[in-house]
């Protein structure tokens, strides 16, 4: 009975869509549909390509065409060449590797325990210490740098690697949510039967619920990786030595009055760039995934 | 304040003691210890030291003087604080806007479509650019003659009758505003499809077998199915227009009437070394916000206390069967560092 | 509010308490060197010194050896042929004023900085002495620059007198032959070159920031031909923003912007303009005139072929007849209190050879600072043989930090980065949104109220009778 239904809507559809209307209607519907995921693709797209045309110009042609005028050879690195150099990229580029790694460990780490104790025990301040972090991650960072910036003079932190890397692990919140999550969907009946064969604590930590976590933490790295990546406020505040800086904050040696001109800020835009659409191409599944787990929490 | 909390932790065991709980103690100690005094140390310290600051009229380096309650009523008199509050209905407006096209944009992306990975991938990747690139990148966007008005011309219109997308007071904050939705966009647009993926399937095959249209279907079925995520959204969108502070900074360095809230106390606490002032209009913003936020959970409470659309109960059931399929899939799991693949994929589902 | 303020203070000192326990104060006092600035005879003290010392410096641009003047590894190189063993790293900092800040109170910042804006006050904390006022004042010029209680803490790298740079061939195509002497003949000058070229009359680079800041520099002894003002009198006037009736002061410096801004005399977008860009453009003659200190001279005729072109005019106002100009002392290098005394040592040394052989004022086209270099201007003046050279006095006893304070508590930044207050005379009289009475008004009104938070008795006005 029930697929009798179904072919008979089956039918009455398929009769709909055999009238002349219908077709019109749909194809309509159709174009529209396409017309506009290009046209936002198109904007989306334009302000990048104007970075790639213009960092393959000359200076020469720079100001002899218009900004949109494709370069005569788009395989003039000679920009990209200057602007890593100029900006000291190599050692930029070290430097955010460093940042990055020692981060993401750390976060990681951390995250995981404090997610694992919040979430497999009951004990008093455990719904203490998850509010703490609730109010924590309503707090916009940006309100909080005038005090962190004396905090940070009074550590002596301010142009040490140390400080900054220190500071990324303190300000990071989000993280300890997606874990929380992802712990509370494994169930429990793991940790009891390990308990049962008496395995530590830190075995079912280690050993069982870390391996499980895997996605989450996979999740997590690439938000917090995003954004330590990216990161140049604070960058910008606390590492001002030439040895010290990121590659977000490279990017600034080309303002000032000893600036440069726009076909090298383009070429050292690109060059920040790159890493991530490289990253990007390749993860683009989990960075999605990523977003998603943790923008709820933004 | 904080050792308080970790005391409390460390010392109270529930009453029935049992032989494991030193190493229970143990743990939770060891494990929170760290996080812990992060958090403490760089959230709570800086907050309540710049409570602190807001009572004192200082710099930097120097002494601090006591002025009372002299900054906070200069922050609800000065009139570029307020001022500066009113851009936030820009950023607001834009976040409305923008969440109005990722919800077009994803409803067609969520469904099979040509090129669908492409889309979603082009629309993605600004939001991975770091705020100086994108500062650069929209400063050579708008500037008289270049990328933007090239393109528009391009289109048939002249460039006389384009206005300065900078210069023009009357636009400049729809310039950034705009930016803002260039970067971000694509963000909404992956949520929303994960949102809209994760509502059952059969419910579109049923509708389609209805007869229902496109916007029947978006109205009675997308929509429902992802309003939570879609209020949380939009929600979060007043709290981060009043923090509103990346696309000016980077852009325009908050010049020419586009200085928001944050802008202005970043130029007050770094330009005039104004401490005291700038703590006290962050305290001012950050009380705002968590207002909203309470307001929000309020809402939330009342807007969902008896949510049976349908959708929402099925998914609930749904979520129910899982768990138990779950937990009895992981009780037949051999608790070993590498267990079926399976499991694991199913753990995390 | 005696609770509150109770409950606070021992709030902020438990806090402190915290926060002080976390970090160990590093206090370095291995005796600093007691040479003096006066006592250092070039290639003989400090002949054995063997140390490597760290400069921290805004000339970014020295550093790259595109630079089309003399490079620091040039000036190391010289340096090195008298004091073999000293090494010196230079490191340079973009967006220089705050980034030096920052160091200074981060504490690792090598042996050598030039001396960002910190009240005098705090200079002895952070700084070595490089001797009394007295003794140097015949040695150096601008040496109230960084001084406090009678000592010197900071020597200039170079003297800028201040005026407009522009391009002697605009001005001959659109008919102008004498320059102009004050602010209506430099604005009728803008309004030919308009109408007779193609040229921009004047960039205002407004985008860049530090660009409007510059204007700063013009209200002193440019515009009031006395070497008291900016340093005594200002900071006991009232209403200074005031038209004084005569031509003269910050009224009508600030008025020149806001009048070529009004009548449409500037560069069509503001909002984004490119300060490199700017240079070449001037180079080429589509730009007239840009109000920069004598710095920029020498950069704007290096990037492109008609170096000749370009020249420096003294600012358009005239107080009784006269034409002056301010000589103030560019960022100064201060030598760090907390160094090993040979690297101080060193310091000091590499400071006066800087100084006094280096030649680096001339290379950049400044005013020398050691007074045995004074004599012949240098090129770029040439057209201020009948302009007074001003250089502002010390301020007061007592009152070393009043300005700062003022600067501070008045928002106004004059002098310190006020980028912001000049740009918004763009943006008004673009906009046509305020008069530019209301905005002398907005900041004569902020100024007193500084005036009275500070406690100054008023001395003097710029209001007409």
């Amino acid at each position: 009975m029930m697929t009798d239904v179904v072919a008979q809507a089956k039918a009455r559809s398929a009769a709909r869509s055999n009238s002349f209307w219908y077709k019109a209607k749909n194809g309509l519907l159709v174009f529209i549909k396409y017309f506009s995921l290009i046209f936002v693709a198109f904007w989306m797209i334009v302000p990048l390509v104007s970075c790639f045309v213009t960092a393959a110009k000359t200076t020469k042609e720079y100001q002899s065409t218009s900004v949109m005028t494709m370069p005569s050879n788009w395989f003039n690195f000679a920009n990209y060449v200057q602007a890593f150099k100029a900006s000291n990229m190599a050692i930029a580029f070290r430097n955010s590797l460093t940042v990055l790694v020692v981060v993401l460990v750390i976060t990681t780490l951390i995250g995981t325990m404090l997610a694992y104790v919040l979430s497999r025990f009951t004990f008093p301040g455990n719904a203490v210490i998850r509010g703490l972090f609730t109010v924590a991650a309503l707090l916009p960072g940006i309100a909080m740098q005038v005090p962190m910036y004396k905090m940070m003079v009074q550590m002596h932190a301010v142009n040490t690697m140390w400080g900054y890397i220190l500071m990324m692990c303190g300000t990071d919140v989000i993280s300890i949510y997606v874990f929380i999550q992802y712990f509370e969907n494994i169930s429990t009946s793991l940790d009891e039967a390990a308990i049962m064969d008496g395995a530590s604590y830190w075995t079912i930590y280690s050993r069982i619920l870390l391996p499980l976590l895997k996605p989450a933490i996979v999740t997590c790295m690439i938000l917090k990786g995003v954004g330590v990546y990216n990161e140049y406020y604070a960058s910008n505040l606390y590492l001002q030595k030439e040895s010290l800086k990121t590659v977000a904050i490279a990017l600034y040696s080309f303002t000032g009055p000893m600036g440069s001109q726009y076909n090298l800020i383009c070429a050292g835009v690109v060059i920040t760039l790159l890493p991530m659409l490289i990253l990007f191409l390749i993860f683009q599944k989990q960075i999605y995934n990523g977003v998603a787990a943790g923008a709820v929490k933004e | 304040m904080a050792s308080s909390t970790a005391g409390t932790a460390v010392t109270e065991i529930p009453d029935n003691i049992q032989p494991k709980d030193w190493r229970k103690t143990g743990i939770i100690v060891a494990f929170s210890a760290i996080p812990l005094a992060l958090l403490v140390f760089f959230t709570y310290l800086p907050f309540f030291n710049m409570v602190g600051y807001s009572f004192y009229k200082m710099k930097y380096i120097g002494t601090p003087k006591w002025v009372g309650l002299q900054n906070y009523i200069e922050v609800f008199t000065r009139p570029d604080t307020l001022s500066s509050l009113k851009l936030s209905l820009y950023y607001m407006a834009g976040a409305l806007i923008q969440v109005a096209i990722a919800l077009y944009l994803s409803t067609m992306l969520a469904f099979k479509v040509r090129g669908g990975g492409f889309f979603k991938a082009v629309y993605f990747f600004p939001y991975l650019i770091n705020g100086i690139a994108v500062g650069f990148i929209f400063k050579f966007f708008y500037t008289r003659g270049y990328v933007f008005d090239t393109v528009l011309q391009w289109c048939g219109f002249q460039l006389d009758s384009l206005p300065y997308w900078l210069k023009d007071q009357r636009i400049n904050n729809w310039s950034l505003v705009g930016a803002s939705i260039w970067r971000y966009l694509g963000q909404n647009v992956i949520l929303f499809i994960g949102a809209i993926m994760s509502v059952d399937k059969t419910l579109y095959e049923a509708a389609e077998i209805d007869g229902a249209n496109k916007w029947q279907q978006f109205k009675h079925i997308i929509l429902p199915g992802i309003q939570t995520i879609l209020v949380l959204n939009i929600i979060l969108s007043i709290t981060g227009s009043l923090s509103a502070f990346e696309g000016p900074y980077v852009i325009t360095t908050g010049a020419n009437g586009t200085a928001t809230y944050f802008v202005l106390m970043d130029q007050l606490a770094h330009g005039s070394q104004k401490v005291g002032l700038a703590s006290a209009m962050a305290v001012v913003l950050l009380m705002i916000i968590l207002i909203c936020a309470v307001l929000q959970q309020m809402f939330f409470k009342y807007v969902f206390r008896d949510a049976d659309d349908g959708v929402a109960k099925a998914k609930k059931k749904a979520a129910k069967i899982e768990k138990q399929r779950r937990k009895m899939a992981l009780k037949n799991a051999p608790i070993v560092r590498n267990g079926s693949r399976n499991n694991k994929e199913k753990a995390v589902a | 509010m005696k609770a509150l303020k109770k409950i606070v203070t021992a709030a902020t000192a438990a806090v402190c308490a915290i926060s002080m326990a976390a970090c160990g104060s590093s206090n370095g006092s291995d005796g600093a060197t007691d040479l003096t600035y006066d006592k250092i005879e070039l290639g003989t003290t400090g002949k054995d010194i063997k140390t490597t010392i760290n400069l921290f410096t805004q000339r970014t641009d020295m550093l790259q050896d595109s630079y089309n003047g003399t490079t620091w590894k040039q000036y190391l190189k010289e340096f090195n042929k008298l004091y073999p063993g000293i090494t010196v790293k230079v490191e340079g900092g973009t967006n220089y004023g705050d980034a030096a800040l920052t160091r200074l109170q981060g504490g690792d910042w090598g042996d050598m900085m030039m001396i960002p804006t910190v009240d005098a006050s705090e200079l002895q904390n952070y700084f070595l002495p490089y001797g009394t006022v007295d003794t140097l004042k015949d040695q150096v010029h601008y040496v109230y620059g960084q001084q406090y209680d009678g000592k010197v803490y900071g020597i200039s790298s170079t003297g800028n007198a201040v005026g407009i740079v522009y391009n002697k061939k605009v001005f001959k195509d659109a008919g102008i032959t004498e320059n102009p002497k004050t602010p209506e003949e430099f604005i009728n000058d803008l309004k030919l070159i308009k109408e007779k070229t193609d040229a921009i009359p004047l960039y205002t680079n407004y985008a860049a920031g530090w660009t409007m800041g510059a204007w700063d520099a013009y209200i002193g002894g440019t515009a009031t031909g006395d070497p008291k003002y900016m340093s005594q009198e200002l900071l006991h006037t009232q209403d200074p923003f005031s038209d004084p009736g005569d031509g003269t002061h910050a009224y009508n410096v600030y008025k020149i912007l806001y009048d070529a801004v009004a009548d449409g005399l500037i560069e069509d977008d503001f909002s984004t303009t490119d300060w490199e860009g700017s240079k070449s453009q001037m180079n080429s003659g589509k730009i007239a005139t840009m109000v920069l200190g004598s710095w920029a001279v020498s950069q704007i005729k290096s990037v492109g072929a008609n170096a000749d072109d370009i020249a420096y005019m003294p600012f358009p106002i005239t107080v009784d007849g006269k034409q002056y100009t301010s000589s103030t002392g560019d960022y100064a290098y201060g030598i760090n209190k907390d160094s090993s005394k040979e690297n101080q040592e060193a310091s000091m040394i590499f400071v006066k050879w800087m100084t006094e052989k280096s030649n680096f004022s001339t290379n950049e086209g400044g005013l020398p600072v050691a007074k045995s270099l004074d004599g012949e201007l240098p090129d770029v003046y040439s057209e201020f043989k009948d302009v007074t050279f001003v250089e502002d006095e010390p301020a007061v006893e007592g009152e070393e930090d009043l300005f700062n304070d003022l600067n501070s508590d008045s928002e106004l930044n004059i002098n310190a980065a006020g980028d912001a207050r000049v740009q918004s005379i763009v943006e008004n009289a673009a906009n046509k949104t305020k008069s530019y009475d209301d905005l002398v008004k907005e900041w004569n009104e902020k100024w007193n109220a500084a005036l009275k938070t500070e406690n100054v008795d008023v001395k003097y006005t710029t209001v007409v009778k």
